[in-house]
């Protein structure tokens, strides 16, 4: 075992390990707790590169399946065990990376038995669990021939598996085909989501395609790697036909792309300088254009530096182009992005690394380059002094220096994790803003309004008329987010500070607040806008049911105490003025509160209009029925409070809140 | 029957009454920001619907408009998202899986995720399924106050909106939004303004979604016979071909397995193997002859 070999594993089991560690928060916590998905951006890296580009990587198997049994080529057939148990590890990593980005993965069997024959996904998600399976079966002899294996049972298994290979590799080629071409066809439902230069009506021919190229690429990148690490034996003129091979359908990929674009009329988007324009041209060039013209040249072909660096380039580039239409190229709302949580990468890094473990735990136990019956390995189990002597000493000096690297990774992982879920975040609230405002103060027993003086019919001028005079200020208050909802009110601090208390106020507000918000919001305080509260007057239930005889109205058992916890219920005698549209649905069973402010106005006033308009839409006034009946503005100041939303442009301040309803619910003073 | 709510935008004042009704309908409890949100007004697993406010006082009602062909159901692999005969597009949770394809193939971007619960699903309005098959009408439309909501049956609604628009034809723009867009909407809009913001792209077309993906999927057949007597066909040509060639070199018996290839059995498959020409007479690897 070569140094760079364990340096290598050593790389690979650091980031098992911080997959381990990322996949516990996964599955403790959710998706929004290690990713940057969202309703904008709900697939991400886990389906662009772990799905859409893993599936991609692993058409080598099947490919070269063809090219070998199909085609019968045989001087390919010593790629064709590393390329199946390359597929057969994709796929499986595809499973895997499914069970991470699944929202409930313990249902990823429920497309076994729920068939919904309309689904693009159904057909990808069949074809991928049928494939798994071939996979597994033409890979199966390659396991069988290990020593462990050698019984008469386990012999006959591989006789027969043997007999079916052309039926297992036909059936690869058709399933291959119908799922790298449907992974295209997902994307048929977003026409107006995929930019036109990714999206097209061909995008399943052109998936196949460039997975057949990509596939070859892959095939060949492989055999290097495993020169350069394993010092496995390079083919290198049935390397450089791969190559070529490769160009070819490279080549048709770029006339079928740009062709389809032409076709639709949007070749010109290419070209026209945007970020997308941009990215297309870098991707098709990186991806097929230079790739295929470089494997045209004779030298470049034959030198596997060239091979190497052209094979890199459509690998990279396809999972690139795989990125942007599932990703990059997708619409999403304006100003919402997306980029993937490092935690994303490690799982996506993580798995990757793994599967390259199990290639190369298969590669160093069974005979997956070296295609000779009757040939197990004959290294020894991988025993490197000069590795051992560089970490821990002693015969399991790799072990402990992989299971060391796999701690390191967890632990390392762990500082940067939430491990407690995902943090709450505060509720943005709008800054707030000082204004002039109009203050309308009819004295004691009045309620004082605060009027938004920006308003042009509200002007200290215009108002002055109508009301008495001396009762109308002006001062500035502050406009605010008082609940958090967007929608501004003015509020008038120095009046709350003075109610509340003086100096000695501030921390009602201030100081015991929620966690993430900066001060109360409004609503803590004034609830009973919104919410039931106690009100009830035992001395007029007394006088109007009668006096002392009315008591068994309500206390109606004869021997019970009289007290709150025996009363009947308030609905059973107030069944018909229960608000309509209450919150509260279902009063508790001993409830002897009444139904909030708004509930109890609404309740009271607005099934009586209804009814009146409907009845006598002559008589009554126009839109007896409408909110503006009550919640007009330009009604009397004293009905102003109780409008609800804007009603005029000039109102509308910082885009999103209203003052106008600012000038009312809010800016009442109790 | 099928049911469906027109949305009178020059009505509508804004003031949420519907999403209040909605919210405590299908209690969905107080809104909290969700990862990927930026502020709570948004549609989200807490808000099937919502008010979009926009200058000089419209407001514009968003909600999943219970396309006639959803995009979301065709898109679903285990069919948790159904369209009922009622007209709504309801969800089966104990179905869905959590692939988010729904989400991806919304033309509206409708469908909500609950990205921070350890066992999320997907969450839409139903139009009250349950309430219209008791024969009531959605909470939304029962709240509205301004009779900017009307429900009833799609075929009348579509009559009504293009009766408002000719009755009023300075008033309302020309268009029944929902009547076409997608193939046919079960949630239809007439505006004073245009309303093309509230799908992807400001003209959605009339071609149904579902039909999109359908062109593809309606080929598998053949691509599995094509393809299946395609390979079929190969093999026995060439493993035929390799065969004779075999006998004709040193008369050795038959092989079931594919035997080494020589270079006259692969002239006729050059484009899988290009290289071939390029060495024409190279022998086979000395690995090639070993027999599998």
């Amino acid at each position: 075992m070569t140094r760079r070999l364990t340096t290598l594993k050593t790389v690979l089991w650091f980031l098992v390990g911080v997959l381990a560690s990322v996949t516990v928060i996964r599955f403790a916590h959710g998706l929004g707790a290690v990713t940057n998905l969202s309703d904008a951006a709900p697939w991400g890296l886990w389906i662009g590169f772990d799905v859409m580009s893993g599936v991609a990587l692993a058409a080598g198997g099947f490919v070269l399946a063809g090219i070998v049994y199909i085609f019968g080529l045989e001087r390919y057939r010593p790629f064709v065990r590393a390329a199946i148990l390359t597929a057969l590890l994709g796929y499986a990593l595809v499973a895997a990376g499914l069970l991470y980005d699944l929202g409930l993965p313990w249902r990823i069997w429920h497309p076994i038995f729920h068939w919904q024959w309309h689904s693009v996904l159904f057909e990808v998600a069949a074809c991928v669990m049928l494939y798994l399976t071939v996979l597994v079966l033409e890979f199966l002899p390659v396991v069988l021939e290990h020593r462990f294996f050698q019984g008469e049972f386990f012999q006959r298994m591989v006789k027969v598996l043997k007999r079916f290979t052309i039926v297992l590799v036909i059936a690869g080629i058709i399933l291959s085909t119908l799922h790298q071409s449907s992974l295209g066809s997902l994307f048929l439902i977003t026409p107006y989501r995929l930019h036109p230069l990714w999206y097209s009506p061909i995008i399943y021919v052109l998936f196949f395609v460039s997975a057949v190229g990509l596939g070859l690429m892959t095939v060949v990148l492989e055999s290097l790697f495993s020169n350069y690490f394993l010092g496995h034996k390079v083919h290198k003129r049935e390397v450089s036909g791969l190559g070529l091979a490769a160009s070819v359908l490279l080549w048709i990929y770029v006339v079928l792309r740009l062709g389809d674009l032409a076709f639709r009329g949007v070749l010109g988007m290419a070209l026209d300088g945007t970020w997308q324009a941009n990215l297309f041209v870098a991707e098709m060039a990186l991806s097929a254009v230079i790739p295929a013209a470089l494997m045209l040249y004779k030298p470049v072909r034959s030198s596997m530096t060239g091979v190497g660096v052209a094979a890199s380039m459509v690998v990279g580039g396809m999972i690139w182009h795989r990125l942007n239409v599932s990703i990059v190229a997708f619409a999403r709302p304006e100003g919402v992005g997306y980029f993937p949580s490092w935690e994303e990468f490690a799982v996506s890094f993580g798995l990757v690394a793994a599967g390259i473990l199990v290639f190369l735990f298969f590669v160093e136990n069974l005979n997956v380059f070296d295609d000779v019956k009757g040939h197990p390995p004959e290294e020894p189990p991988g025993y490197d002094p000069e590795a051992a002597r560089s970490f821990l000493p002693g015969s399991l000096a790799l072990p402990r220096r992989y299971s060391v690297a796999v701690l390191a990774g967890a632990v390392l992982a762990l500082p940067f994790l939430p491990l407690s879920g995902v943090p709450p975040r505060p509720v943005p609230v709008q800054g707030p803003r000082s204004v002039e405002a109009l203050i309308l103060d009819r004295g004691e027993a009045e309620i004082r309004t605060l009027m938004f003086a920006g308003a042009a019919h509200l002007s200290p001028a215009s108002v002055a008329g109508s009301v008495a005079p001396g009762t109308l200020q002006t001062a500035r208050v502050l406009l605010l987010d008082g609940n958090r909802d967007g929608d501004v009110v003015l509020f008038h601090h120095d009046d709350h500070a003075e109610r509340l208390g003086g100096d000695r106020s501030c921390e009602t507000c201030h100081h015991l607040t929620k966690p993430l918000d900066q001060n109360t919001s409004c609503a803590e305080c004034h609830r009973d806008m919104y919410e039931p509260m106690s009100v009830f007057h035992h001395g007029v239930h007394v006088e109007r049911l009668g006096g002392n005889q009315g008591c068994v109205d309500c206390h109606t058992g004869e021997t019970t105490v009289k007290s709150y916890e025996t009363i009947t219920e308030c609905s059973d005698c107030h069944r018909n003025e229960i608000a309509q549209r209450a919150f509260v649905k279902a009063p508790p069973p001993r409830w002897g509160e009444a139904v909030g402010y708004m509930d109890a106005m609404h309740g009271l006033c607005v099934a009586c209009h209804e009814r009146e308009a409907r009845m006598d839409p002559g008589q009554r006034p126009e839109g007896l029925d409408r909110c503006m009946t009550c919640h007009n503005v330009d009604w009397r100041e004293d009905v102003q409070r109780l409008q609800p939303r804007p009603r005029s442009a000039e109102w509308v301040v910082g885009g999103t809140g209203s003052a106008s309803r600012a000038a009312g619910q809010g800016g009442s003073m109790p | 029957m099928s049911f469906a709510i027109l949305v009178d935008i020059t009505r509508c004042i804004g003031c949420e009454e519907c999403v209040l009704a909605c919210k405590d309908e299908n209690d969905l409890g107080p809104d909290r920001l969700r990862p990927g949100q930026e502020a709570v007004s948004g549609l989200s697993a807490t808000r099937y619907s919502t008010i979009l406010r926009y200058p000089n006082d419209h407001f514009v009602r968003h909600q999943c408009r219970h396309c006639l062909e959803p995009a979301c159901v065709s898109a679903c692999l285990v069919g948790a998202m159904q369209k009922t005969p009622e007209g709504a597009v309801v969800y089966d949770s104990s179905l869905c899986m959590g692939c988010r394809y729904c989400l991806v193939a919304c033309p509206y971007g409708i469908p909500r995720y609950e990205w921070d619960e350890a066992a999320p699903l997907v969450q839409k309005c139903t139009l009250c399924h349950h309430r219209l098959v008791e024969g009531g009408v959605p909470a939304c439309v029962e709240a509205c106050p301004e009779d900017a909501l009307l429900f009833g049956e799609r075929d009348e609604l579509l009559a009504e909106a293009h009766r408002r628009i000719a009755q009023n034809p300075g008033k309302y723009v020309d268009h029944v939004w929902g009547e076409t867009e997608v193939g046919g909407t079960s949630v239809l809009y007439i505006a004073d303004m245009s309303l093309g913001f509230l799908g992807w792209s400001d003209k959605l077309g009339e071609t149904a979604l579902p039909h999109l993906t359908w062109a593809s999927l309606k080929k598998v057949p053949w691509m599995v016979v094509g393809m299946g007597s395609l390979m079929g066909g190969i093999y026995w040509v060439v493993n035929r071909r390799m065969k004779l060639a075999a006998r004709a070199a040193d008369g050795a018996p038959f092989h079931a397995d594919p035997v080494p290839i020589d270079t006259d059995a692969a002239h006729f498959v050059t484009d899988e193997a290009p290289s071939d020409t390029d060495h024409p007479a190279a022998p086979a690897e000395e690995r090639g002859t070993d027999h599998d």
